[in-house]
């Protein structure tokens, strides 16, 4: 697809936005959901596709029962949670929690972008809402996952967004604990 | 043999950390899409996958490499991409009967994706190569310089596009205030557009790199203006990741504003009449910088007024030439790059050719 013709990309992105809420066929909404997801990747699109309110169409997957909408929704949410002003948006549409109940979604690609998106959500104002015990807790468990790249997220999560003493009061609070009450581990 | 020596280690210190390394399911390729309609057929079959930053990485695996000795061979191709900083077989990796697994980290993420757009199922010495992305190399480090590094190109990205946005929406206003509108605002809008519209890679001065090849810039000796020049080497990437160090000169973004005037025609045998050739150097190439330098320092010294040769802020006068790309031809890597496309040529050429090499020549008859 041309670079150069504006117009042009921001019709085609709304073109799927259309196959995607008329079509019955679940293989299709796969494949244009994953479309969309895809080129939330690259910041020409992210203007286009905030006006064409599909923060809200990926957030909007995060509850679905289909997993793969879920993981291609949270996948998408990770792209444009990247850019400030989709960041907002996702933010005033209640992203937080959305995006918290999909740490504990059983496939390891949606609890990473899931991860990686409060990482992007961590703002002054959101900071504390972000670093709640049930949260850190869960990132520490994930810092001793076998998988080295939910590991290695878990570990940037706790150095950048919360303070030193909050990690210290969620590992006491995970230790008093007798059974392993909490967040399970996702599979591959 | 170079070896890894930063890996991500195991945080257990179970016996087993020596294990074979897991096949991650996002190594594995998937069976491609054959549903899709029409509109959205892409020009290759994908299968229906959704990239983000945690499935990227500038650790790439290599698979498929035939086992005939050819790493070396490996690692010049993926140098084309941009610089590696480390490379290793990875022999704990299962493999095909026959071929090699490698690991290459690449110094930037845009390299690696680069290097995986272009080499993966590509042929290569009779074997086919797949390669992905091994983001559970990276250490914790490498991880957290990845999202910072992609949230500031992002950033980037958006307050570029924010300032377009805003010197479009102000020249409109002035178009539709004024009643005619000068050529050269004309010009810088469409520019604007056109640029905000091109750029994708992380350099967005060098979005013209890949459409104009480079003017020759004349060698060290000759030019002493180089070493009067207000240059810094920036170390950039093309729009294929690959790491070059740009020459950024601020007179010459004054002498790409002058290349618009059209009285350069002749400037090869009009400069060696005036300045002559220099001393000891026995080149005839007279570059354009020198050229118009010295036309201005005639203009100053005669204190005449110069429409065309003064500053930066003059209005452009007709369109506006697209800039030399600023490409240090001094730098080492030039040469590198060369030797190895040289090296790669040659093995090719000793293929034993079924004709001979050498023409003959063939008798003229003389009239």
């Amino acid at each position: 697809m041309s670079s150069t013709e504006a117009p042009e990309r921001f019709e085609y992105l709304q073109s799927l936005v259309t196959e995607f809420q008329d079509t019955d066929s679940e293989e299709a909404k796969e494949q244009v959901l994953a479309n969309l997801a895809n080129f939330a990747y690259d910041p020409k699109n992210m203007e286009y596709l905030r006006e064409l309110q599909v923060p809200d169409l990926f957030l909007d997957m995060l509850t679905e029962e289909n997993q793969n909408f879920v993981e291609f929704g949270m996948g998408g949410l990770c792209n444009l949670s990247m850019d400030p002003e989709c960041r907002e948006v996702i933010l005033q549409s209640g992203g937080i929690s959305l995006v918290t109940n999909c740490l504990s979604n059983r496939r390891e690609e949606t609890v990473l972008s899931a991860v990686t998106t409060l990482m992007n959500l961590a703002t002054p104002a959101t900071r504390p809402q972000i670093s709640e015990p049930g949260i850190l807790q869960c990132m520490l468990r994930f810092s001793l996952a076998e998988s080295p790249r939910l590991r290695n997220l878990a570990a940037v999560f706790l150095q950048d967004c919360c303070s030193e003493e909050q990690v210290r009061q969620a590992q006491q609070q995970t230790e008093g604990r007798q059974t392993a009450v909490g967040i399970p581990l996702p599979k591959e | 043999m170079h070896f890894l020596t930063n890996m991500a280690a195991p945080v257990n210190n179970r016996s087993d950390c020596w294990r074979v390394p897991e096949v991650y399911k996002h190594h594995e390729q998937q069976r491609v899409c054959i549903s899709r309609p029409k509109y959205r057929e892409g020009r290759k079959a994908k299968a229906v996958k959704v990239y983000t930053i945690n499935l990227e990485s500038r650790y790439l695996m290599v698979q498929g490499v035939p086992a005939i000795g050819v790493m070396t061979e490996l690692i010049q191709l993926c140098a084309l991409y941009g610089s590696v900083e480390e490379y290793r077989p990875l022999d704990e990796y299962p493999a095909e009967e026959f071929t090699e697994v490698y690991l290459v980290k690449f110094q930037k993420l845009t390299s690696a994706r680069a290097a995986k757009r272009n080499m993966d199922e590509k042929s290569f010495y009779g074997g086919v190569l797949h390669v992905c992305y091994v983001p559970e190399y990276e250490t914790v480090e490498d991880t957290r310089l990845k999202l910072q590094d992609r949230r500031s190109y992002i950033a980037r990205a958006a307050r570029s596009r924010a300032k377009q946005r805003e010197k479009t929406e102000a020249t409109q206003e002035s178009l539709v205030l004024s009643e005619a509108p000068t050529s050269s605002d004309k010009i810088s809008t469409s520019r604007d557009v056109t640029s905000r519209n091109e750029d994708t890679g992380e350099a967005l001065s060098l979005s013209h790199y890949s459409e104009f090849p480079p003017l020759p810039l004349p060698p060290q000796e000759h030019c002493s203006f180089r070493q009067k020049s207000h240059r810094r080497l920036v170390p950039t990437e093309d729009k294929m990741g690959t790491l070059h160090n740009a020459f950024y000169n601020v007179e010459q973004q004054q002498v790409d504003s002058l290349s618009s005037n059209p009285t350069t025609s002749n400037r090869e045998q009009g400069t060696e009449s005036r300045l002559g050739p220099n001393p000891g150097s026995g080149v005839r190439f007279i570059p354009r910088i020198t050229n118009l330098e010295s036309r201005k320092r005639k203009v100053e010294e005669s204190g005449e007024p110069a429409a065309n040769v003064s500053g930066e802020n003059e209005p452009l006068i007709g369109p506006k030439l697209p800039e030399a790309a600023k490409l240090d031809m001094e730098d080492e890597s030039l040469n590198t790059t060369v030797g190895l496309i040289r090296s790669t040529m040659k093995q090719v050429g000793s293929v034993p050719d079924l004709k001979t090499a050498k023409k003959k020549a063939k008798p003229r008859r003389r009239i």
